[in-house]
């Protein structure tokens, strides 16, 4: 079975985005519907469940349905060896060490091809998501489609080799989309930049009342009378939160606060078990840190930790896009956060939130808003309408609609 | 355009695309303006009032912000905003205002003033796609309400967009001259050279708006017979009482 069944029933995503975000991009959303009336949209990936991208694709497909653009969600078969050819590209793409073999490449096409048997790709605008379904384009085609490959990984590392064996299959593709314009590699067809977004209905986003939020934090024993830091990631050391630990030791001899780090299981994952013993020894003793290791479902107590949080971090030596900030921004939170990937476009300094390259610049304005609850106030209320207006599903569900409008009029 | 038949409003989605390569200094920046493309120089030194819409104050183009603040040379970023402050020039025009500025220094000059390693700069391109809203409006009322109440983008599309493409040509301006509407016309044609941020213009804009009409319509009443006065005077009363019982009774 390669067609993935959204639900589509309980209440409409319009209105739910209409009730929490307000009119932004509804407007633009609806004319770009009507201007693509009786086009069929199909998105395809590599897998339903598990993974951001799977996530963003339950929601969009649904949203566009109802907008009136019939769009199907197909996901391309594949074995294990396959998965662990693409794990080795997602890694090499991430700048890793990485080396696809003449059997790897082999099989990777092998198997785009069966996919390209397999597909319906009945669409007119047909979005690739990733690597991993790159080489369609090559195989399946129609007159009169037009086909974008949307790249959610940074490439601004690339490792070369693995790079120049995708760059022609990327590059029959009408255009591409990335996330960040640092991400962007030269390519003969035309580039376009979406951010990717936050759903404000799901569970991870969604208001939750005072009574919701004690249920969901009563395990973890947190103090209630204690300004909460908190930074929510995997233990992972470009997320340096053995950094954050140290600038909240020194915030400690200013400020009184608690530091919570909360992220995913580091069962299978020898480093991060790794990175969170580090952590562990680091904060040996202190009672006022609290080390919470999560199931990988526990969205509603994510939710809570931030809303609860009184300063949200994000101390990270190297990033993606770091979604994590829009959720934080997204609940009014005051955020610090490191200036590297797509963070600087969430945290605006001074207006979102606070930019940080160093741990005594963590320090400092930790301490800083820990100091000024007004401050906190001002840029969570700012960063708040930030991300209504850049960071949320309808926004990035219009920049795809309005590439495939300006690539059908083109072809024109 | 059929004036009787009203004047349908647009809504405007930018895509945005890379441009050449990072600036990483004067020179170079010199180099990638004398040949950017209108959407470039409409992404850096126009779209910005649509981006930073509600910023307090009137936002500062992204070329005089990088050179003030990243490559530090103030009096350049200066004459750089000068450069770029009126709307109602051509693309061409303000290709060669802002490449004069920066030949006023040497290419040795241009080179020496260099931004850090991670400050580089790089161009973009906004492609404008405009989009039917499916709204027509009939007269001057209708528009104001609707470039005023809702998506901040309609307004941007026709009141600042549409002439800087258009070489100062505003449709919905001369829609509203034909109407006989010419007041309204110079306040939106007033409103393409901004000097606040977009949602301050719209706010403006708003409050000339009802302020005119406020006028009007005594100017109309002192013409009114004694008895009708009064009677129009009560109503008001009335209105205005019942406005403020709402607002200290919302629910």
């Amino acid at each position: 079975m390669t067609l993935v069944a959204v639900r589509e029933d309980g209440p409409s995503l319009l209105e739910g985005y209409r009730a929490v975000a307000g009119e932004a991009h509804l407007g633009a959303l609806a004319a770009l519907a009507r201007r693509l009336r009786g086009r069929r949209l199909v998105m395809v990936n590599s897998t339903a469940t598990g993974g951001g991208v799977a996530e963003i694709l339950h929601r969009l497909v649904r949203l566009l349905n109802e907008l009136g653009v019939p769009t199907t969600w197909e996901v391309m078969p594949g074995d294990a060896q396959f998965y662990g050819i693409t794990k080795t590209i997602h890694n090499a793409l991430h700048g890793r060490p990485g080396e696809l073999s003449r059997a790897d490449r082999a099989h990777f096409l092998e198997v785009n091809r069966q996919a390209a048997d397999a597909l319906a790709l009945d669409g007119d605008l047909i979005l690739i998501h990733d690597p991993q379904p790159v080489a369609l384009a090559t195989l399946r085609r129609r007159a009169g489609q037009r086909w974008v490959w949307r790249c959610h990984i940074d490439l601004s590392r690339a490792d070369r080799e693995v790079w120049e064996f995708l760059e022609p299959r990327v590059a029959a593709h009408d255009a591409a989309v990335f996330s960040h314009v640092t991400f962007v590699p030269e390519l003969p067809i035309p580039a376009y930049i979406a951010p990717p977004s936050i759903d404000p209905l799901a569970e991870k986003n969604r208001e939750l009342d005072e009574g919701e939020i004690d249920a969901s934090l009563a395990p973890f024993g947190l103090p209630q009378d204690t300004p909460l830091l908190v930074q929510v990631s995997r233990f992972d050391r470009l997320k340096d939160p053995v950094g954050v630990v140290d600038a909240f030791r020194l915030t400690r001899k200013r400020e009184r606060a608690h530091l919570v780090l909360a992220g995913g299981s580091a069962d299978d994952d020898p480093e991060g078990a790794e990175v969170l013993a580090e952590v562990n020894e680091r904060v040996a003793g202190r009672k006022d840190v609290s080390v919470l290791l999560l199931p990988p479902d526990a969205h509603r107590v994510i939710n809570a930790l931030q809303r609860r949080s009184t300063v949200a971090v994000q101390k990270s030596l190297r990033e993606g896009f770091a979604l994590t900030i829009s959720e934080a921004l997204w609940k009014r939170r005051a955020t610090v956060a490191s200036a590297v990937g797509g963070i600087p476009l969430q945290v605006i300094h001074e207006r979102t939130g606070l930019l940080v390259r160093s741990v005594e610049g963590c320090a400092f304005q930790m301490t800083r808003l820990l100091r000024d609850a007004m401050l906190r106030r001002r840029l969570g209320q700012a960063g708040h309408a930030h991300v209504r207006e850049h960071f949320l599903h309808p926004r990035e569900a219009r920049d795809y609609l309005a590439i495939f409008a300006r690539l059908a009029d083109a072809a024109k | 355009m059929n004036e009787a038949a009203g004047f349908e409003l647009h809504t405007v989605v930018h895509l945005i695309r890379p441009w050449g390569r990072p600036l990483q200094n004067l020179e170079s920046m010199r180099e990638a303006l004398a040949g950017a493309s209108a959407e470039v120089l409409f992404h850096h030194t126009v779209q910005v009032l649509y981006r930073d819409r509600a910023a307090s104050e009137h936002p500062a183009d992204d070329l005089s912000a990088w050179v003030a603040v990243v490559v530090q040379d103030r009096e350049i970023a200066e004459r750089l905003s000068f450069a770029v402050q009126d709307l109602d020039h051509t693309a061409e025009e303000v290709r060669e205002a802002l490449v004069s500025v920066l030949d006023a220094l040497t290419p040795e000059e241009r080179a020496a003033r260099q931004a850090p390693r991670e400050g580089a700069l790089q161009l973009l391109a906004a492609e404008s796609l405009p989009l039917a809203t499916g709204v027509v409006v009939h007269d001057g009322e209708e528009l104001v309400a609707a470039l005023t109440g809702g998506d901040p983008a309609v307004w941007f599309y026709h009141i600042i967009e549409q002439p800087w493409f258009g070489a100062g040509a505003c449709p919905v301006a001369e829609w509203l001259e034909a109407r006989g509407e010419p007041r309204l016309a110079t306040w939106l044609r007033e409103a393409a050279q901004p000097t606040h941020s977009l949602e301050r213009s719209r706010d403006r804009l708003l409050r000339r708006w009802r302020q005119s009409r406020l006028t009007r319509r005594v100017a109309d009443a002192s013409g009114a017979p004694e008895d009708e006065r009064r009677r129009a005077g009560r109503e008001a009363v009335a209105r205005l009482v019942r406005r403020v019982t709402r607002t200290e009774n919302p629910a």
